[in-house]
């Protein structure tokens, strides 16, 4: 089953109950309105959870109609996010989402010992891609939360990806690890990374994927690129997931595809109990929808 | 092989170091006798024919060099090798230290610029199908990465002299596994990827395999690993010199295994032996390094 764009994933979340999406300090219009929509969509069903009064404004000044929907009181904002946190902990919600608050503090209160939401494994950021010029969606990790991966954590960052595109009904999805040429160079970390990650796939160390790399960008992107080079490689070309080497160069290529190639994407936290959607902001109205969609389609 | 190398219709001048034992002088004998060796024995001119008449052989067979210790007589051997009186260097029974100190010295040794000095033997076997190649159990202590892939361009540059075009190569581990506790197979796997690309050349590589992966067709069916060597090896190379050492000599001493082996990275063949192996594992190595040169 291939996703070509990220409406397909709408398939994903028919049928069967709604996923209940709790929003933390929801007295955030950004945020807010894109649960709305999804609400409104079929795609999630909501639990508000902040300052109620400030929640009735905004919908009142936004007209979103929310009389159905329901609320939990709680005006102080990181006690909003505990109560978020738990009512996903105690099984309530299936979703949580970050709505008046930083991303640090809403992360600490996942990873609160006593509890919060975690599995042991590394939390790291899932990006989909829709790109017009690309035959597939395409997923790009990790381009924002882990700053320069080591090996370890670049294995635990494959593993939480490739769950989540199994979950989303792929069967062995082509990990393409980027670097900067496709030959390995002692020199660079990148390329000795992919050679242990494609070597620990072949043992079935890494499983249900297939791992290649070093691959340059063009090469996993391009099947005539990569002909070009005579790299022989399973991925190439029709890459699944790119694993980026670090943040850096992972959050240009993002904002280059959303700028530049006027790519839409979706993006969720993995590794934690629940998919947590971290919208901004910045991002666009469209984005925070399509991230709703896919954390609720992510889930089995 | 020693068709092979009769074929080649050349006498190569073997210059032999202190060629002060019994089964060295008979090894080279036997090349000698078979036609294509010439031998020049370096060492106490009186004590080599001392050794040549008790083993019955005619010394006038062979060029004399009389020289007064190991040391001289392992810098003359590498002196005539380096300006074309001898086409081989070999080993008597002088020590590998002092024997490599000549091969090695800067300035009048035998290396090739930027080389790297590492040993390549072929074991023949009673119980494997073909001639499996193994380094490095003589030189190198604890290769690195680097070092490794230069011992594996040397072992399948000398498979292709042996007519195999793409030899099997398996990096040898105690399992086929990665394991952060064995930095070998994070070696390994760089050279895997390597010879994906085509950086490493004319070979089908994998690894880690421990050697039932690597040379034994029914465990492949067993334990169900893909691996394009197959139980079908042709070369196996080791993460050190203390895991290929004792693994060919328990071959020997229990296998009743045959090994010839040469020293690559230097101008002319290296030819070294330990005074255990037998005198046909000698001749063969003669042979074998006849074939390289």
């Amino acid at each position: 089953m291939v996703l070509k764009n990220l409406n397909d994933l709408r398939r994903l979340v028919e049928g069967g109950p709604r996923k209940k999406l709790a929003l933390a300090a929801a007295q955030d219009q950004h945020s807010l309105g894109a649960v709305v929509k999804a609400w409104k969509e079929n795609i999630i069903e909501p639990v508000l959870i902040g300052d109620e009064s400030g929640i009735q404004a905004i919908c009142a000044s936004y007209n979103y109609d929310i009389t159905s929907l329901r609320i939990i009181h709680e005006p102080d904002i990181e006690k909003s996010v505990e109560t978020a946190v738990r009512l996903v902990s105690s099984r309530e919600a299936d979703i949580l989402m970050k709505g008046k608050i930083g991303s640090s503090t809403l992360l600490r209160c996942v990873l609160n010992k006593e509890w919060g939401l975690r599995t042991g494994n590394l939390l790291s950021h899932f990006a989909l891609f829709e790109v017009e010029t690309y035959h597939k969606v395409i997923a790009v990790t990790d381009v924002a939360m882990n700053i320069a991966p080591n090996l370890k954590d670049k294995i635990a960052i494959v593993n939480n990806s490739v769950a989540c595109l199994i979950r989303l009904g792929y069967e062995m999805p082509k990990v393409a690890v980027l670097g900067a040429v496709e030959m390995v160079n002692e020199n660079m970390g990148a390329t000795l990374d992919a050679a242990l990650l494609s070597k620990m796939n072949q043992r079935d160390q890494i499983k249900n994927c297939i791992i290649d790399g070093p691959l340059a960008f063009d090469n996993a992107v391009s099947l005539e690129s990569s002909r070009q080079k005579g790299i022989k490689s399973e991925v190439a070309g029709d890459t699944d997931l790119l694993l980026m080497p670090d943040i850096e160069v992972g959050n240009v290529l993002y904002k280059s595809l959303v700028f530049f190639a006027k790519a839409k994407v979706a993006s969720i936290i993995l590794g934690a109990l629940v998919p947590i959607v971290l919208t901004s902001r910045s991002d666009s109205e469209q984005a925070k929808f399509d991230s709703i969609l896919l954390a609720a389609a992510s889930i089995k | 092989m020693v068709e092979k190398v009769l074929a080649q219709n050349r006498r190569h001048r073997v210059a032999v170091a202190w060629a002060h034992d019994p089964g060295t002088v008979r090894a080279i004998h036997m090349a000698v006798h078979k036609g294509f060796a010439e031998a020049i024995l370096i060492g106490k001119s009186s004590d080599i024919i001392r050794i040549c008449k008790s083993e019955n052989l005619d010394e006038r067979l062979f060029s004399v060099v009389d020289t007064e210790n190991e040391t001289i007589a392992s810098r003359e051997a590498v002196r005539m090798a380096r300006n074309g009186d001898a086409d081989i260097v070999m080993k008597g029974l002088v020590g590998t230290d002092k024997f490599l100190k000549a091969v090695m010295d800067k300035e009048n040794g035998l290396m090739l610029p930027d080389a790297l000095l590492s040993y390549v033997g072929a074991i023949e076997l009673p119980t494997y199908h073909k001639l499996l190649f193994l380094t490095d159990p003589a030189v190198i202590p604890f290769p690195d990465l680097d070092q490794k892939i230069a011992m594996a361009n040397y072992a399948i540059e000398m498979a292709n002299r042996f007519g195999i075009n793409r030899p099997k190569i398996a990096l040898i581990g105690a399992s086929e596994k990665m394991n952060k506790h064995f930095e070998n197979s994070v070696d390994y796997a760089i050279m895997c990827k390597m010879a994906e690309r085509g950086q490493i050349k004319s070979c089908i590589m994998d690894g880690p395999l421990d050697i039932f992966l690597a040379c034994d067709k029914d465990s492949i069916e067993i334990k169900g690993v893909p691996t394009p060597v197959k139980g079908d090896a042709d070369i196996l190379l080791f993460p050190s010199l203390e895991s290929s050492n004792p693994f060919y000599k328990g071959l020997m001493l229990f296998a009743k295994g045959e090994l010839a082996g040469l020293i690559r990275g230097t101008e002319k063949p290296v030819v070294l032996m330990s005074r255990s192996e037998s005198e046909r594992s000698k001749y063969f190595c003669i042979a074998l390094s006849c074939l390289m040169a």
